[in-house]
């Protein structure tokens, strides 16, 4: 009993702050919330946030490209590859205090390192290239680790069923450990993802910001991302910029939510066979 | 009417020796597999200690013994499933057609494909069940497309499941009883046509019913088959095998056919283990 109400008030904790956080957001855009928010760039004090939305969706597809396919490879290696002979655990600790490094180390100081290698150093300036390439180095630690422990936990069983069938280790990676490993793997690049779409520091070193929409160019052109909104305008004396604050936190919750609910659907088809799921 | 012409025109050592004419096994060693003096270390612990045992063509072979004397252990080193343990050495050889299964240019897998296993727990995969029975099919390239339905129903029917599962094929083989996850796993392990097949307590997780449908296939897979069958069930070494082995601590102390291993043992330690004596 005592057990249960510690649960419930631990519960609560986690999902109190969550709940209001999305209500306080909710309140307090949804009264003014115009849809051209979403088809218009700022101007002056106002305007709308198309040109940060599309800069976002931008950056949260190269990172789920760049850092999804390294970090989800280096997983894949860590777990299965570099597993020698001697069931040894090569690799995985060089993983986990690279992935702990990083993760301890403040962003906004590897948004300055990619801002004076990058941006300066190799002549980039403010644009997408540096701000992939500082967001996936943040995050590829975290999705190559999530991956490596997905793939440890899949039962011996499976493996031994596929190897005393004669299937080549690959093709069993393939067919048989990687999709009951895919809750994990999945889970670990949208948590990715969600940081890679809630990090403001770094961009500001790397990505600059813009009020024009997103273009082709990798460099040389700045992009514009919501978080930026979130934070500048929320420090504008005029209403105007406040309710655009409080649209660019709308607009991220629901990316986010988006995000967690296709992590879902992709689960629910991956283990649509899977031995919890009876 | 074909027999009376038979009878009138072949003498039966004529009829045999057409058919032993037709074997297609007849070029082949007798016996399908054997063990010759192997000796199997993990580290410094040794685990098997001189192991020499031919396995027949065709026949069902009962491995049994006390618990922690080595049968699993021997039973996966035939297919080679032992060949990446931690500290795995071993002196002697295992032939598999008169080759030795760790010759440098036999290949692994095929070894694997050629010695099927069953496990003591049914291990389905995490997919359909129609993509169980077809994964080693699909995954040597034997069939593919629309004959895999075919292979499917085939071997579903082979091991008697069809009609528990023909409704259900695209379904979780997780739903499925435990005896029929593993007749699955015995559909999916004849699929890629083995020669032979290691069964290690194949029936320990299973209602007597399903037991004895498992034992009846065992009957009906030899002669086509060779099996081995480790158990811990002494009626069941007594109903499918033709002859028995019993091992103790890594050892192995006696080998013959079942029935006078069971009634007329001659190493005292057979005498105990199968008199129930020794755990
Ligand atoms: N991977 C391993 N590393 C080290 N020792 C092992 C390993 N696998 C098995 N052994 C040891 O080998 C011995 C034989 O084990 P094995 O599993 O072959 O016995 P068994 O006859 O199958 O027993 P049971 O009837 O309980 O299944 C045991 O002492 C066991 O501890
Ligand atoms: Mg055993």
């Amino acid at each position: 009993m005592a057990f249960r109400t510690a649960s419930v008030v631990a519960l609560g904790f986690v999902v109190g702050p969550a709940l209001w956080l999305i209500v306080g957001v909710i309140a307090r855009a949804v009264p003014h919330w115009r849809w051209n928010v979403l088809t218009t760039v700022p101007l002056g004090n106002g305007g709308g946030l198309e040109n940060a939305l599309l800069g976002t969706l931008v950056i949260m597809a190269g990172v789920l490209v760049l850092a999804g396919t390294v970090g989800v490879l280096a997983g894949i290696h860590f777990a299965e590859l570099a597993r020698p002979k001697r069931n040894g655990r090569a690799g995985s600790s060089s993983l986990r205090v690279a992935s702990e490094v990083l993760s301890g180390f403040p962003s906004i100081v590897l948004g300055y390192v990619g801002y004076v290698a990058l941006c300066v150093g190799l002549h980039w300036g403010f644009s997408l290239l540096p701000a992939l390439l500082i967001l996936s180095l943040m995050v590829v630690p975290y999705i190559a680790k999530s991956t490596e422990s997905a793939l440890r936990q899949v039962p011996t069983s499976y493996r031994e069923g596929a190897d005393a069938l004669g299937m080549a280790t690959g093709y069993a990676l393939r067919k048989v450990v990687i999709r009951s490993a895919m809750p994990g793997i999945v889970t670990g690049v949208l948590i990715a993802l969600s940081i890679a779409g809630g990090e403001t520091a770094p961009l500001l070193y790397t990505a600059g910001i813009t009020n024009s929409l997103p273009s082709s160019a990798l460099v040389h052109q700045p992009i514009a991302y919501l978080t930026y909104y979130v934070w500048t305008d929320y420090n504008q004396p005029s209403a105007q910029a406040h309710n655009l604050s409080y649209d660019a936190a709308l607009i991220l919750i629901v990316l986010v939510l988006i995000l967690l609910v296709s992590a879902r659907v992709i689960v629910y088809r991956t283990q649509r066979h899977s031995e919890s799921r009876r | 009417m074909v027999d009376e012409v038979m009878r009138s025109t072949q003498r039966p050592e004529v009829i045999d020796a057409t058919l032993a004419a037709l074997d297609p096994d007849r070029d082949r060693p007798p016996s399908v597999m054997e063990v010759d003096s192997l000796t199997l270390r993990f580290g410094e612990k040794t685990i098997l200690s001189d192991v020499s045992v031919a396995f027949p063509r065709g026949t069902v072979t009962a491995l049994i013994g006390p618990t922690g004397s080595g049968k699993s252990t021997f039973l996966r080193t035939l297919n080679r499933m032992n060949d990446r343990v931690s500290g795995f050495r071993h002196d002697g050889d295992v032939t598999l057609d008169g080759v030795s299964v760790w010759a440098p240019h036999q290949d692994l897998l095929s070894v694997r494909r050629r010695v099927g296993m069953l496990f003591q727990r049914p291990n389905p995969f995490p997919m359909s069940i129609r993509d169980n029975v077809v994964a080693g099919v699909k995954a040597h390239g034997i069939a593919k497309g629309r004959q895999l339905d075919v292979v499917a129903e085939t071997r579903l029917r082979e091991v008697g499941l069809w009609d528990a599962v023909k409704d259900r094929l695209g379904e979780s083989p997780f739903r499925l009883s435990g005896g029929q996850q593993q007749l699955l796993c015995l559909a999916r392990a004849l699929a890629v046509g083995p020669e032979m097949l290691l069964l290690d307590e194949p029936t320990s997780s299973l209602d007597p019913g399903s037991t004895e449908s498992v034992e009846n296939l065992m009957r009906q897979l030899t002669p086509a088959l060779t099996l081995i069958v480790v158990t811990h069930n002494l009626g069941q070494a007594r109903r499918v095998s033709q002859s028995t082995i019993l091992f103790y601590d890594g050892r192995l102390i006696e080998h013959g056919a079942t029935s006078e291993l069971f009634d007329a043992p001659r190493d005292p330690r057979t005498q105990r283990y199968v008199n129930g004596l020794m755990g």
